[in-house]
């Protein structure tokens, strides 16, 4: 490989405790590939926003050095991020939102046989512009992802991010997020199903930075087989940031006595005046409800199906864009009958 | 109908129904009164099939063929309805679909054709509007923030949707208004009178003046100590339990 190994983050470091990315990487034999994409890699500054933000972790700058994908957008796009068996990428999307406006992104992670996928999200948008932000990701079980995102949230600004997790392999999602300007609007939202021997780790950092922000973090994670789920989320509230509120919700919901959910939010606020809040749960379906389904006739997988959608409901009612949130919602239909 | 032979029932290690006898003929109401903790619920419990109860020993047969290797949903396809004494609330669950899907199941598993979305509506909303309840009910989440007497309405709009031949009604009279409380009788009275049978628990005699039974039955401890016609509900009613507990230990 084309990379040092000491540049991966190690279990030692503190942010990557639960997602062990060296013993993911380890033995697979790859080549740099290129997906295609046609932006001007030379255009590329090392201290493009985020590259500071990103200090404590090596595969930011991995990825500057190593890319060979880069891709601007400013507009409505759908953009597929397919690896091909034994490829390693490190492909970069720059989005700029301009002022005022509002667009949609959709992008779908996913890939054949064995590949590593180094990717970073560099986002900036302008004064109360709208930013709904969709990814699927749905990976082989000998695939790798480690997905960096950062964005800028000017004044009156909002971004709204769901992120679906499918499919298999080991998933890193990290994103972090700085309301830059008074009255900016961060909204986080996933749902992790999670199967087989999958790893994903959604690791967030929000940093309010700004007066009158708002920021909120939903995410559902339902796991079975055995399964390994990590969300670990910090919200940072700058001296600046009075009148922030910021809530946080992690719920998870374990199928199988071999899956494991590592859970680790955090709140560091410095200023007085704020409204922050937090909520993580790990647990199992609930019986009664199960009993009382079945005791009207319902199948016992149908009512946990039924139980499990409503789990994540959730989630999906932070998707602005119906379409979007109904083919979410079949999918997760789709991944019930096939395994809980 | 409903047989129930020598009945035995453990929770945690706790018997709690031990030799528990009965027989509820076709077309029959019964009603079972009896202190708290005498084992009612359980009783209501192992009928449906709850798996948290190891059955010990005994057998209970509906329409002659065992249940006690049905599941759940087997035992309600097969005809048995328990009205929970506790509904339970499940959020996130539109009372609609779950109703819609409770009906088709049951449905398809009887052999008969599914109901399309019209057909079930129109049969809710007929039933809703028999038992006095709001379409808007139907458009919140399964029991969850509905009253007390909502609860226990919503059960009897649920017993009158599944078309079951066997129902339990563990005191579903209970937290009804009077209005309500008739509103209730009136659903099962409706219900009376061909072959579905009614084994009714209550504590109170009041709900037995709307729904006649043909048959009274007292337990305690885990069995059944005393059988009578419908005068006894009224002599329990007068002069409580302890007369006939104490006879029977
Ligand atoms: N899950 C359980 N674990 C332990 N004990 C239980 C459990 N469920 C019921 N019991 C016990 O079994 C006994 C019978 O309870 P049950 O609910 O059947 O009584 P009941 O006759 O319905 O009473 P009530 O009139 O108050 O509704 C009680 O002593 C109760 O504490
Ligand atoms: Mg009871």
């Amino acid at each position: 490989m084309s990379f040092a190994f000491e540049n991966i983050p190690s279990v030692k470091s503190e942010r990557w405790k639960y997602s062990n990315l060296q013993r993911a990487l380890k033995d697979l034999s790859l080549t740099p590939a290129r997906l295609g994409w046609d932006g001007n890699v030379s255009l590329l500054s090392p201290h493009a926003p985020g590259a500071m933000e990103y200090g404590d972790t090596q595969l930011w700058d991995l990825n500057a050095s190593q890319t060979k994908d880069i891709k601007f957008i400013t507009s409505n796009d759908i953009i597929d991020v397919s690896a091909k068996d034994g490829q390693s990428l490190s492909p970069r999307l720059i989005i700029d939102v301009k002022a005022g406006e509002n667009i949609t992104i959709i992008e779908n992670h996913n890939g054949d046989g064995v590949y590593w996928k180094n990717a970073v999200v560099q986002i900036n948008i302008e004064e109360n512009a709208i930013f709904n932000h969709y990814r699927t990701i749905e990976e082989s079980e000998k695939g790798v992802n480690t997905l960096f995102t950062h964005v800028k949230i000017a004044k009156g600004a909002s971004y709204n991010a769901f992120t679906m997790v499918l499919g298999d392999g080991f998933v890193r999602n990290q994103i972090h997020a700085e309301i830059m300007g008074e009255g900016a609007h961060c909204g986080l939202a996933g749902v992790n199903l999670l199967a087989s021997t999958q790893h994903a780790d959604t690791t967030i950092t929000i940093e309010h930075q700004a007066p009158h922000g708002t920021s909120n973090q939903t995410y559902k994670s339902v796991l079975t087989d055995k399964a390994h789920g990590v969300f670990q989320g910090k919200v940072h509230v700058h001296k600046v940031a009075q009148k922030t509120d910021g809530y946080q919700l992690s719920n998870a919901l374990i199928l199988s006595p071999q899956a494991e959910m590592d859970t680790k939010p955090e709140l560091e606020i410095y200023a007085d005046d704020v409204k922050c809040s937090h909520g993580a749960t790990t647990g199992k379906l609930d019986d009664d409800p199960l009993f009382y389904m079945r005791a009207r006739g319902i199948p016992e997988p149908v009512a946990r199906a039924l139980l499990i959608e409503a789990f994540c409901a959730q989630a999906l009612e932070c998707i602005a864009d119906d379409v979007f949130a109904q083919t979410m919602r079949e999918e997760i239909a789709k991944w019930l009958t096939s395994r809980a | 109908m409903l047989n129930i032979k020598n009945l035995k029932a453990s929770i945690d290690g706790k018997e709690i129904l031990n030799g528990l006898n009965l027989d509820i003929g076709a077309g029959q109401v019964h009603a079972i009164m009896g202190p708290n903790g005498a084992g009612k619920s359980t009783l209501s419990y192992v009928l449906a099939g709850r798996e948290e109860y190891e059955v010990t020993g005994g057998d209970i047969t509906l329409d002659g063929q065992s249940i006690m290797d049905m599941s759940p949903e087997e035992r309600a396809a097969a005809g048995l309805f328990l009205a929970f004494q506790y509904p339970v609330e499940i959020p996130g669950v539109q009372m609609t679909t779950f109703m819609k899907t409770a009906v088709n199941s049951v449905r398809k598993a009887r052999g008969l054709k599914e109901l399309d979305a019209i057909d079930f509506l129109k049969l809710m909303k007929g039933k809703c509007k028999e038992l006095g309840i709001s379409d808007d009910m139907m458009k919140r989440a399964v029991n969850v923030g509905f009253s007390g007497g909502e609860k226990k309405r919503n059960e009897v709009l649920q017993m009158a949707m599944l078309d079951p031949k066997f129902c339990v009604l563990d005191e579903t009279d209970s937290g009804l208004d009077i209005d309500a409380l008739k509103i209730v009788a009136d659903g099962v009275n409706a219900m009376r009178g061909g072959d579905k049978s009614f084994l009714v628990i209550t504590h109170y005699q009041r709900l037995l003046d709307y729904i006649k039974p043909d048959v009274v039955h007292v337990m305690s401890k885990g069995r059944i100590i005393k059988t009578g016609g419908p005068e006894l509900a009224l002599e329990l009613e007068a002069k409580g339990y302890a007369d006939i507990v104490g006879a029977a230990a």
